[in-house]
């Protein structure tokens, strides 16, 4: 039997826009919510998720129905955001204070909003900690670590969504998680 | 058990991949390891704790003012081409470079062909042995009594045969006379028409190749 999704996309493509705002329906509080954590801003989180959705519209002739549509689409999402990410990386270590403007390290210079928005005063100080040092994780961790946490994403979902071997996305989760745990050890 | 391996095993049991089996051994190495039972309560609090906040960011942020959802929905939607994209020839070309290597190469073989065909108007005689054959104007004339030792070709021109041909006689874009007398031993064609011709000339390079 063929998805609601894919269903969805076969009428899409046909020209249906209703079945596209479906879509878009099923998917896009999920998809915010990961560009969100991936970018840790709400100008380019919105960005990022009408970008997925753009693309994704415009290559719906080549879904492929073998695959699950949420692995297709977060596929095309994560790599927006990592796209994206790499595009402001600092060349500079976060770490290292830089010469130009004294006093700021790098994870000042980083674009981000407010740390503290009027949704983060909803989460406890446990849960702002944690977010803040998965921030601070390399990308590829980040990623893996949102799609397990965020999407609750299976370890073979994950590795589908990234083109990547199962014994990768588990090595990754185990170093993110000792990485957390280092973190959280010191702060409590 | 080795510290190194309990590590690994306690990730496996908090990823629900840790076989039963070896979760009895990891307890037992646990239970008489205090830095790895240290470890373990550390890994299954950050699990709980990075579990508890992505649980509370969800529900946080569905509430929250700044995620105007239906706002970006307008957005994506307003956002979007007028009609997706049709599957393009091009697209299908893609799909199959083997055709389209194939359709480009005949074409450019065509192409060639027509430019071959078009550079017409000119007497060409072609053969092994003309000794015997008299050409006038554009007349091409085997006279009674000769005899052509193989094929004749003429191009262009009015052929005349009174005499003996050995071989084959090929007359393109031209036309034929035959006396009575006229003996030919090969084929005798006549080919006008372009396509003929393109027939001719592969059928003519595939037996130079052959030869």
């Amino acid at each position: 039997m063929i998805s609601m999704e894919a269903r969805l996309a076969r009428l899409a493509l046909k020209g249906d826009q209703r079945a596209f705002a479906e879509i878009v329906g099923l998917y896009q509080d999920k998809l915010y919510h990961m560009a969100y954590r991936m970018l840790n801003n709400r100008q380019e989180a919105e960005d990022a998720v009408q970008d997925t959705f753009l693309r994704v519209y415009k290559n719906l002739d080549r879904y492929d129905e073998n695959m699950k549509f949420s692995t297709w689409i977060y596929r095309i999402a994560t790599n927006l955001c990592i796209d994206r990410l790499r595009k402001r990386k600092p060349s500079y270590s976060l770490d290292a204070e830089s010469n130009e403007h004294e006093g700021l390290d790098g994870y000042s210079m980083i674009p981000s909003d407010n740390r503290t928005p009027e949704s983060e005063t909803l989460l406890s100080e446990v849960q702002q900690t944690i977010h803040k040092a998965i921030d601070t994780l390399p990308a590829k961790y980040k990623t893996v670590m949102i799609l397990r946490y965020l999407q609750e994403l299976s370890l073979q979902e994950i590795g589908d969504v990234l083109d990547m071997p199962v014994t990768t996305v588990k090595t990754r989760v185990h170093r993110g998680r000792e990485f957390l745990r280092k973190r959280l050890e010191r702060e409590f | 058990m080795n510290c190194n391996v309990a590590t690994s095993w306690i990730h496996d049991y908090l990823d629900g991949e840790l076989p039963r089996e070896e979760a009895i051994q990891l307890k037992a190495h646990l239970l008489a390891c205090p830095a790895c039972r240290s470890r373990f309560e550390q890994l299954e609090r950050t699990e709980a704790y990075v579990q508890a906040a992505f649980s509370a960011d969800t529900r946080s942020l569905a509430g929250s003012d700044a995620y105007n959802a239906a706002a970006l929905t307008d957005r994506i939607i307003g956002a979007l081409p007028t009609a997706p994209k049709k599957r393009s020839w091009t697209r299908w070309l893609r799909n199959h470079p083997a055709i389209a290597v194939a359709s480009v190469f005949a074409m450019v073989m065509l192409s060639s062909f027509i430019t071959m065909w078009e550079q017409h108007g000119e007497l060409v005689v072609r053969g092994t042995d003309l000794d015997q054959v008299v050409i006038t104007g554009n007349r091409v004339i085997v006279p009674e009594g000769a005899r052509v030792n193989g094929d004749l070709t003429v191009e262009n021109g009015i052929t005349e045969v009174a005499g003996e041909i050995q071989g084959n006689l090929t007359v393109i874009d031209g036309t034929l006379n035959m006396a009575s007398t006229a003996n030919i031993i090969g084929e005798e064609k006549t080919i006008n028409q372009a396509l003929d011709w393109v027939w001719y000339k592969l059928k003519r390079t595939v037996n130079d190749l052959a030869s």
